[in-house]
């Protein structure tokens, strides 16, 4: 026997079969195969093999050395033989039985290590494909499965529990994708049956070294918590409260109704809103499954559908609601006065104020941002004239922490800021309005008692109202909100109402009035009133100024087009209207709050601030998260009839699914801080995108909390010590897939 | 020799969308042309330890391709944020042990984009092809006897 060099090369290629990279709990044995043309005597390869295993895991382990022909090395690690691995093979019908060559499939299956059953079956899905599939388990005592077939995607679940009526845990199951990533996708019938074989070995080496995981289930909470108490809102919470649910209504104003309750009337039946919206509101504030929390913002909510902990800052109203009757007599002594943003800054009020009259709940606040006393001045006047003790300044900012099932955010709008827009004028010519602004104006609890007057008393003569102002342009939002047409019409009615010489000039590129009631509605107001809709190509290219107390409007009419031989012929034509008024019907947009609650609830909004729905139709009031709902003009602009149906599906969604008594199964793999190996580094601690990882002071190591882990991996890849087990996507899971692919 | 060189090239597809894309092409039948990269399934692209793509280099593989959710529409939002910084990582890496940046890819695959992993699976297959197996600056000797 020749003296052998011990090249740097061979040591790297034994350090490569034999050294154990990752956790290997169960290695039974080595086997290296040794060319003979390399010379190696047995005994020095022990010799070898020993001193660079020592200190090792596998110092001890047995090694079986086979002589082998040529010059490699090679070698594999035998995992406990105790082991029994079945191989069941799908021919899935003829689909996958005519792709690839079975037996040859079938043969080398049955070589692989640990293999001690291997068996087609036409259809492993069916019944009697899961019966045969359990019974064999059974009979061959196996321990672990590797199913080959179709995707894990398709039928991961229905072996699973097929693994588990035949009594063994169902993550000793592998599945080999022969049928889709493979048979399906490749053209040459031995090409796909060599990758199929490579993916059956990969499966088998894979099932071996996985763990059983414990699955566990946990009690849901069938409580709700619903975000925003407009109509979507208060409509959710009535009837989650019918079937007995607890809700918290938050709302981050002093009052509920949304913007509805601020309307004189609503389309399309002219229905007075605060009518319609007060015995809602009543019954919201009286029912005592309802808890309304005004003045709240949402803080935290952590957690997935069943099991959500949410922290609710409810801030300090100032006033003590059971004591305080409303009577306003605070509000009298206040001696601040500053615009009040209720009346879209139309109207004065108080540091201590009631929104608007009739408000509900009819309890004033303090705005401690105006308020002489929270500025550092003397000042108690409020509470000298409360004569029920109700002004409490020494009221705390309270948190409230909430566990609930489910969330639905009815956050609803705001309109599109046109001030920007310089051209038409509004925050520069007092009498350009938006049309919330309107609204209020022409309501009766409004600024000006429901008058419609211009900034100086008079009355005006003509009003013009813009369509359009911000929507289905790209340059600001690209969307039509669907319903300023309907109340711009609405507007036209109240306005001939009240002021019946006035006339109205509604001016417009397109007109939407879709629905059963709109159109006939828009034709009766040609009719009867004195409103002139005046075709323009683009409202949001309107000039409008003002001259001697008039306003000026100019812009391009789109009146005249004529096609002739030579292409399209358009006479443009200048509008130019005078008018003492105007109003404005800006795009609706998501709620401004809408941003910074959608990183609380980790729901996506779109750039005009609108939340996400699972499905555009099938399910517009879900969302991607489990557990999370959105209704109401918080998902898209609507009108009221729109926003009730969403807030009540949301509210149906949630009773059909999270149904008190029944619980929810928790995915076992999950990640875990192995305490041994953490150094208390923190580094996961903000990476995970679920908040799932926390920071024990104590021992001084992360903590990962089984129930909102949603095992993606990211802190298992990003560990520096490699602390973190990414069960069942373990390093030597993966590993020994990546090795049987390859070799 | 006759016999063409048939690349290995294993490939990280993340559970949501890649692999689903990957079953979506095998679904409407679209074939490979040729062979087909080695599938390895993870849950995320941000659970791809950089060992995973040395381990496959180490074990023989002649280029490694990573596929994941489109930037944004990552399942668990920002794994494959995760997976980009350590791209830029492990290119350099790769290079510093001489292997030519061709043979590892990082692409995204949503999972209605069948078509699109038969094209980026295909593409990775010839791209090693013709630049021949992977010798690696320290096993190549002993390929070379090995012969
Ligand atoms: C000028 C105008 C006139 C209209 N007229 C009509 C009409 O006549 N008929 C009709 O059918 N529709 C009309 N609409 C549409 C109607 O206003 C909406 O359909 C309705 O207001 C939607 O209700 P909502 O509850 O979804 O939203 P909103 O009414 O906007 O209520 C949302 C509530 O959520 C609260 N909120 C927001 N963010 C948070 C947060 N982060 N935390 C806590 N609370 C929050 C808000 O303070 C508000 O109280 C009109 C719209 C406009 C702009
Ligand atoms: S990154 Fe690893 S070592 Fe650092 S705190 Fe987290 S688990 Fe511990
Ligand atoms: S695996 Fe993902 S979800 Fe689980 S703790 Fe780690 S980063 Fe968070
Ligand atoms: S789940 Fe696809 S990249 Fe994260």
């Amino acid at each position: 026997m020749r003296e052998v060099q011990i090249t740097k090369d061979l040591v790297v290629r034994l350090l490569q079969v034999i050294e154990p990279r990752f956790d290997i709990e169960k290695v039974n044995k080595v086997v290296l195969n040794v060319g003979s043309g390399l010379g190696i005597s047995e005994a020095v390869l022990r010799q070898w093999f020993a001193s660079l295993t020592k200190g090792s895991k596998l110092e001890n382990v047995a090694v079986e050395i086979v002589a082998t022909e040529g010059q490699e090395i090679s070698g594999k690690l035998v995992v406990s033989t105790a082991e029994r691995v079945g191989v069941f093979l799908c021919e899935c019908g003829p689909n996958l039985k005519e792709a690839l060559d079975f037996p040859a499939l079938i043969e080398a299956a049955r070589l692989l290590d640990n293999v001690v059953l291997v068996k087609a079956f036409s259809l492993l899905c069916s019944g009697d494909g899961q019966q045969g599939l359990a019974e064999d388990i059974k009979t061959n005592q196996l321990t672990r499965v590797v199913i080959a077939g179709c995707s894990p995607r398709e039928h991961e679940h229905t072996f699973k529990k097929v693994l588990k009526q035949a009594g063994i845990n169902p993550y000793l199951l592998r599945i080999a994708n022969i049928r889709e990533q493979c048979a399906w996708i490749m053209s040459d019938k031995q090409q796909a049956t060599d990758l199929a074989a490579l993916m059956i070995k990969a499966a088998v080496r894979r099932v071996l070294v996985q763990e059983p995981l414990e699955e566990k289930e946990i009690d849901i909470c069938p409580d709700v918590l619903v975000i925003g108490a407009g109509i979507t809102g208060m409509s959710a919470a009535l009837a989650l409260a019918q079937k007995q649910r607890k809700v918290y209504l938050v709302e981050q104003l002093p009052c509920i109704g949304g913007k509805t309750v601020r309307y004189e009337e609503s389309f399309p039946n002219m229905e007075c809103a605060p009518c319609m919206l007060e015995p809602k509101m009543d019954a919201v504030l009286h029912n005592e499954r309802i808890e309304t929390l005004t003045c709240s913002d949402v803080q935290e909510v952590l957690g997935y559908f069943g099991n959500f902990e949410v922290k609710v800052k409810k801030r300090a109203r100032g006033v003590d609601e059971p004591a305080c009757i409303g009577c306003g007599a605070c509000v009298e002594a206040c001696p601040v006065e500053l615009d009040n943003e209720f009346n879209e800054n139309l109207s004065k009020r108080k540091a201590i104020y009631l929104p608007y009259p009739g408000v509900l709940p009819n309890v004033p606040v303090i705005d401690k941002a105006h308020c002489l006393r929270f500025q550092g001045k003397e000042c108690s006047l409020c509470e000298a004239a409360c004569a029920f003790g109700a002004v409490n300044y020494g009221q705390d900012d309270e948190v409230r922490e909430l566990k609930v099932g489910a969330v639905i955010a009815a956050t609803g709008f705001d309109l599109f800021d046109a001030a920007p827009l310089g051209n038409l004028g509004l925050g520069k010519i007092p009498d350009v309005y938006t049309s919330l602004a309107f609204e209020r104006m022409m309501s009766a609890s409004g600024p000006t008692e429901g008058k419609i007057v211009r900034r100086d008393g008079s009355v005006p003569r003509t009003i013009a109202l813009v369509h359009c102002v911000g929507s289905r342009t790209a340059e600001h939002r690209d969307y039509c909100s669907g319903i300023c047409c309907a109340y711009l019409a609405k507007f036209a009615r109240l306005i001939h109402h009240k002021l019946p010489e006035t006339q109205v000039l509604s001016i417009y590129s397109d007109l939407c009035f879709p629905g059963k009631k709109m159109q006939p509605f828009f034709e009766q107001l040609i009719r009867e009133t004195n409103t002139h809709y005046l075709r323009v190509r683009n409202p949001n290219a309107l000039q409008i100024g003002q001259t001697d107390g008039v306003l000026e409007i100019a812009g391009v009419d789109v009146e005249e087009q004529a096609n002739c031989a030579g292409g399209t012929l358009r006479r443009e034509k200048r509008l130019n209207v005078r008018a003492d008024m105007v109003v404005l019907a800006p795009a609706m947009e998501g709620s401004r709050q809408a941003e910074p609650l959608s990183r609380l609830l980790d729901v996506p909004v779109d750039g005009a601030r609108f939340f996400i729905e699972e499905h555009v139709k099938l399910s517009s009031f879900a969302t991607a998260r489990d557990g999370i709902l959105v209704a109401g003009c918080a998902q898209s602009p609507q009108d009221v009839a729109g926003s009730v149906a969403q807030g009540v599906a949301a509210a149906g969604m949630v009773l059909s699914r999270l149904v008190p008594g029944e619980k929810i199964q928790l995915e076992p793999a999950v990640s875990v801080v192995d305490e041994k190996r953490c150094s208390g580094c923190k580094t996961c601690v903000d990476l995970c995108p679920y908040h799932a990882i926390s920071y024990d002071g104590e021992k001084h190591v992360s903590v990962i909390s089984g129930v909102l882990c949603r095992g993606c991996g990211i802190c298992v890849a990003a560990c520096p010590s490699g602390a973190i087990v990414g069960q069942h996507f373990r390093d030597e899971q993966i590993c020994a897939e990546i090795q049987a692919l390859l070799k | 020799m006759s016999e063409q060189f048939q690349p290995k090239v294993v490939a990280f597809l993340c559970n949501w969308c890649s692999y689903s894309g990957a079953d979506a092409a095998g679904r409407a039948q679209r074939k490979v042309p040729a062979e087909l990269v080695r599938i390895v399934r993870v849950m995320c692209t941000g659970r791809i330890d950089p060992q995973f793509v040395l381990e496959a280099f180490r074990q023989g593989a002649d280029g490694v391709l990573i596929l994941g959710c489109h930037p944004g529409d990552c399942h668990y939002k920002e794994g494959n944020y995760k997976m980009l910084k350590r791209h830029a990582i492990l290119e350099q890496v790769l290079s510093d042990f001489g292997i030519e940046k061709q043979r590892y890819c990082l692409d995204w695959v949503s999972a209605s984009e069948g078509e699109k992993f038969i094209r980026v699976a295909g593409e990775m297959i010839e791209t090693v092809r013709a630049l021949g197996p992977l010798r690696l600056p320290h096993t190549a000797e002993s390929k070379e006897t090995a012969v």
